[in-house]
């Protein structure tokens, strides 16, 4: 997702000014010598200018580079990560799978929903089952004790209503 | 394994669902309430209304034998509790707290939703807002700083309580309208709530607040701030010293921020009843008498029908207040 | 005095308040050091919890809860680079930083510590100083508060390692988050898109866990599991901690002294203390270019200011009845359901229970200490842990936190969605921090500037007019032009050649 300046800057510049565009359409309030419509246009203007200087890279010398501060022992070189061709789209994974529990921990409940959770994004991590297994069986309980119970948070009970 | 488990409890729940449905109807308001009880608060908790609405769940849970869970189910400026409860199965195991926002925000064309969406079935609180001064002000009296709002210019006077558009806002229109004042005679200016704009009052910010007297009390016990007058129709037995606006300036205008209970519509009569029988109990119990004077807020007792009739008229009178204040879409 | 402070130890000490300050501790550690839960929702859960105590043991679980959670926030900072708090958020880079340069104990132990030193001194500063300080919070009107939201806002350029323009676009993301909604002062939606769940705005919580544990779990599925940690035994947790008491004791009382005033004014609070505080370190240190890098001289300042203040947010709610911050807020809520009504009676009438409240903060920072080194002992396993073991128990925290505010699943959408926004934004070097605080002051800053000049009739002289207003627009003004004059003074001079090599 590393994408050129030139590119995101172009995206504040847009964002920017449709921001601005957009508080400009607010109505003013009555009374308000300064309305509504004010502070989204400032902030739109901002952005924009923002967007210019990053796109011409003005104040780029100032960054400075990123340097991995490596462990104690010097970490050991990681072995370049597979590029498949969506291999990308994996980052999209966790908030997929938040998406997921809105939409299915009504109807499922929080326990079935949340092993799920546990498991994809385990496995997803590398774990083998053996690990993935037991820790989506566990943990959603853990956590339905700690929340649902002790602090009364009303999380949904679904197909498996918990044992208290 | 867990394939079974699941369509197991898919079938059992089913004919849970279906023995509810045709077997066990009548049985349903005599058993009233079998399980929990979900009481949703549209607000945060720690707040008054949260407060309110805890006291009364913890009440009604020793009369009805049945937990009363509070839910404070907050977002969009209370519309999204508010719809949560409207919304609810009428079955009568979730109820909520309704509050004045409910009467207000289908004027502003926030929701669809408006005191006709709910079966109405107690009114237990009601707060009507004070004319609060900074102890430097130079009025002494309500009539006083009165007389001086109608000598200003628009504008020239400032007052605050709450956000543009809130219940003290619409209270300050209200008591512009009811002496024959346009709207802007005295500026509005937008604040976070009652406490930051009696900070600022205290601070010389501002010329007056209308936020409630028990929202101002530490302030004014602190000696930063007096309470001129309150727009209620009786004095509050607490702050005795504090005349209403009809006793000391002859206007009846009178208004309040309220909380009450209710369900979604169409709740089934014979519960409704049992649910406002036992919010009577409530009401007339010594530990919410004690709480309430404790905070000081105002206790007012309506049953399901004066609720309901209270509340439309009070959505009149806001829609009247908001056209005049041009915060109405409607 | 003597009589009300005998009184007041007498109702500290019953099996309840103990029991109640002590459970109440260990919760507040284990909230604020999941990821995804803040200090805040961990006093707002307490409060169902509260209805059942005793007016005492209700005040204990809050103050200790609180002091508790503030601080444990920055042990997943410092483990995971996922701050628990908006306050931790300031430094978490920081932490981290000297987590992977084997130094975890060290940057940890320097958070309790200085959160404990801080937290006593705000408590002094509460006991000693309420009258003068209350006094400051009254003489702050909106036109103090427009510029010191300003100057806050002006610590995410000083703090961000990566180009300013960059930090600045973040902060403005930020503020433009936070224009959503209609809890602006005009009271009309603004970019809700009809939507009903945006009518409440963004809140900066679920953002921030969005940004920072989202986002890094999101990292995680694309870079390869790093090699564990060698294993090697956790040092000494305390060692160092008086050195670096002795090091830096003059960053550690200017962190406290800001800490103090930032908490007295309302609606500024914890957060704000932090940034600043970590923000005047990094402008007054002798080695700035060291920040960043791993460098324990912010965390000391940071720290000590961050709980400094929660103690000092309560001179105001007590007083007034007028919270610090949205700890406070709960916190009055509760006084006020157990019959302590705020204001100063309380402190008349009700002295021994004042003292009470003192005492709880006085023994909830001291109890701090060792309860957070077993925290910090216990919460340096996940060290150890492999990340297909940690990192889904992070993404179950984030849904049930997000969704605990407020009992809706939009907080999970929006986790969701501020996920993907840190993720890119973080990859393309924009500070995500810096946005954080953007949605955290962009309220105040339209707030207090639009009522400022309702007030003063559109006229903008009363901003500069007032002597308070006029310092603080100096201080504001003055680090706006000062990474322009940096700039200037870089492209006067002659590029190095090293420094065009590496940049991209």
């Amino acid at each position: 997702m590393r994408l050129p300046d030139s590119v995101t800057g172009s995206f504040l510049v847009v964002l920017g000014a449709a921001s601005a565009y957009g508080g400009w359409l607010l109505p003013p309030v009555p009374g308000q010598p300064v309305g509504p419509n004010v502070f989204p246009l400032v902030i739109g203007i901002g952005l924009a200018l923002c967007g210019l200087a990053i796109v011409f890279g003005i104040g780029h010398t100032f960054e400075e580079e990123e340097e991995l501060i490596p462990l104690e022992d010097g970490q050991a070189a990681a072995a370049a990560p597979p590029q498949g061709k969506f291999y990308s789209l994996r980052a999209l994974l966790p908030p997929a799978l938040l998406l997921f529990y809105v939409v299915a921990a009504d109807r499922l409940g929080f326990i079935i929903t949340a092993a799920i959770m546990v498991y994809v994004t385990s496995t997803a991590l590398g774990a083998k089952w053996k690990l993935a297994l037991p820790l989506a069986a566990l943990s959603p309980f853990a956590i339905h004790l700690i929340f649902g119970k002790l602090l009364r948070v009303p999380l949904p009970a679904g197909l498996l209503p918990t044992p208290w | 394994m867990s394939k079974i488990t699941r369509r197991t409890f898919a079938a059992s729940s089913a004919v849970v669902a279906a023995s509810a449905a045709f077997g066990l109807r009548p049985a349903l308001a005599q058993a009233y309430p079998a399980r929990p009880v979900t009481l949703i608060v549209p607000w945060g908790a720690g707040g008054g209304t949260d407060a309110t609405a805890r006291i009364v769940a913890a009440l009604l849970e020793k009369d009805l034998g049945q937990p009363f869970n509070v839910v404070n189910r907050t977002g969009g400026s209370g519309v999204v509790g508010h719809t949560a409860i409207a919304t609810a199965q009428p079955d009568g195991y979730t109820i909520g707290m309704l509050t004045v926002e409910i009467s207000m925000m289908h004027w502003q064309g926030l929701t669809e939703l408006a005191p006709k969406s709910y079966t109405p079935l107690a009114l237990m609180n009601e707060d009507p807002p004070g004319i609060q001064v900074s102890s430097s002000s130079p009025y002494k009296t309500v009539k006083e700083l009165a007389e001086a709002i109608k000598a200003a210019p628009p504008g020239k006077f400032k007052a605050s309580g709450t956000g543009q558009g809130g219940i003290w806002h619409l209270a300050l229109v209200g008591w512009m309208q009811a002496m024959g004042l346009p709207a802007n005679q005295v500026a509005w200016v937008p604040s976070n709530g009652a406490a930051p704009a009696m900070q600022d009052l205290a601070a010389g910010g501002l010329d007056l607040t209308t936020c409630s007297v028990p929202e101002a009390r530490a302030i004014i016990e602190a000696g930063k701030a007096r309470s001129l007058a309150i727009m209620a129709p009786a004095r509050n037995p607490i702050f005795k010293d504090v005349p209403t606006l009809k006793e000391a300036m002859g206007i009846d205008y009178a208004t309040g921020a309220w909380r009450g209970i209710g369900a979604p519509k169409n709740l089934p009569p014979e519960i409704a009843t049992k649910l406002t029988a036992a919010l009577k109990k409530v009401y007339d119990s010594a530990e919410f008498k004690d709480f309430m004077s404790n905070r000081g807020f105002g206790t007012v007792w309506g049953d399901a029908g004066q609720f309901g009739s209270f509340m439309d008229k009070g959505d009149a009178q806001m829609g009247e207040a908001m056209k005049a204040a041009g915060l109405s879409k409607a | 005095m003597l009589k009300t402070l005998i009184e007041a130890f007498a109702l500290i000490s019953t099996w309840e308040v103990i029991i109640a300050m002590f459970a109440a501790s260990v919760y507040g550690l284990v909230i604020g050091s999941l990821p995804g839960l803040s200090a805040t929702m961990a006093t707002a859960l307490l409060v169902p919890v509260t209805f059942y105590l005793s007016p005492i043991a209700a005040i204990a679980t809050i103050v200790a809860a609180s002091s508790m959670a503030i601080f444990s926030g920055d042990i997943p900072g410092a483990l995971l680079r996922i701050p628990g708090t908006p306050a931790s958020a300031a430094y978490a880079d920081e932490a981290y930083a000297m987590t992977r340069k084997g130094q975890a104990e060290l940057a940890l132990g320097a958070g309790v510590w200085f959160s404990a030193v801080g937290g006593i001194a705000g408590v002094l500063s509460l006991m000693i100083l309420a009258p003068p300080l209350a006094e400051i919070a009254l003489s702050f009107s909106t036109f103090e508060y427009f510029w010191l939201a300003l100057l806050g806002l002006m610590c995410a350029t000083l703090v961000a390692r990566s180009s300013p323009v960059k930090a600045i676009a973040g902060m403005f993301l930020g503020l433009l988050v936070s224009c959503i909604g209609i809890e602006n002062p005009g009271g009309v939606p603004r970019f809700t898109f009809g939507l009903t769940d945006l009518f409440g705005g963004i809140e900066p919580i679920p953002a921030l866990v969005g940004v920072f544990a989202v986002a890094q779990v999101m990292r995680a599925m694309l870079t390869p599991e790093p090699p564990p940690l060698p294993r090697r035994k956790f040092g000494s947790i305390m060692a160092g901690q008086w050195k670096l008491t002795k090091q830096y004791h003059w960053q550690m009382t200017r962190g406290n002294i800001v800490g103090i005033i930032i908490g007295v004014l309302p609606g500024a609070g914890a957060d704000m203390a932090a940034w600043v505080s970590y923000a005047m370190s990094k402008r007054f240190s002798k080695e700035p270019e060291k920040f960043g890098t791993g460098h324990v001289e912010g965390l000391v300042e940071a720290g000590a200011s961050n709980n400094a203040s929660i103690a000092s947010g309560w001179v105001p709610s007590l007083l007034f009845g007028i919270p610090g911050d949205t700890i406070a807020a709960i916190a009055i809520g509760v006084l006020y359901m157990k019959g302590l009504n705020p204001g100063p009676t309380l402190f008349t009438e009700k002295a021994s229970s004042m003292y009470a409240i003192y005492l709880m903060f006085i023994i909830a920072n001291i109890l701090m200490i060792p309860l957070g080194i077993a925290m910090i002992r216990i919460a340096a396993y996940i060290l150890l842990a492999p990340r297909s073991a940690i990192m889904p128990i992070i993404m179950l925290c984030c849904a049930v936190g997000s969704f605990a505010i407020g009992n809706n699943m939009f907080g999970v959408v929006t986790v969701a969605a501020f996920g993907i926004i840190g993720y890119v934004m973080e990859a393309n070097g924009y500070p995500v921090a810096a946005m954080v605080l953007g949605i955290v002051m962009g309220t105040m800053v339209e707030q207090a500037f639009v009522t400022s000049l309702i007030k003063s009739d559109g006229s903008i002289l009363p901003f500069f007019e007032r002597p308070v207003a006029a310092i603080l627009a100096a201080m504001a003004i003055g680090a706006l032009l000062w990474p322009v004059m940096v700039w200037a003074w870089r492209k006067l001079k002659p590029v190095r050649t090293g420094v065009a090599a590496t940049s991209r």
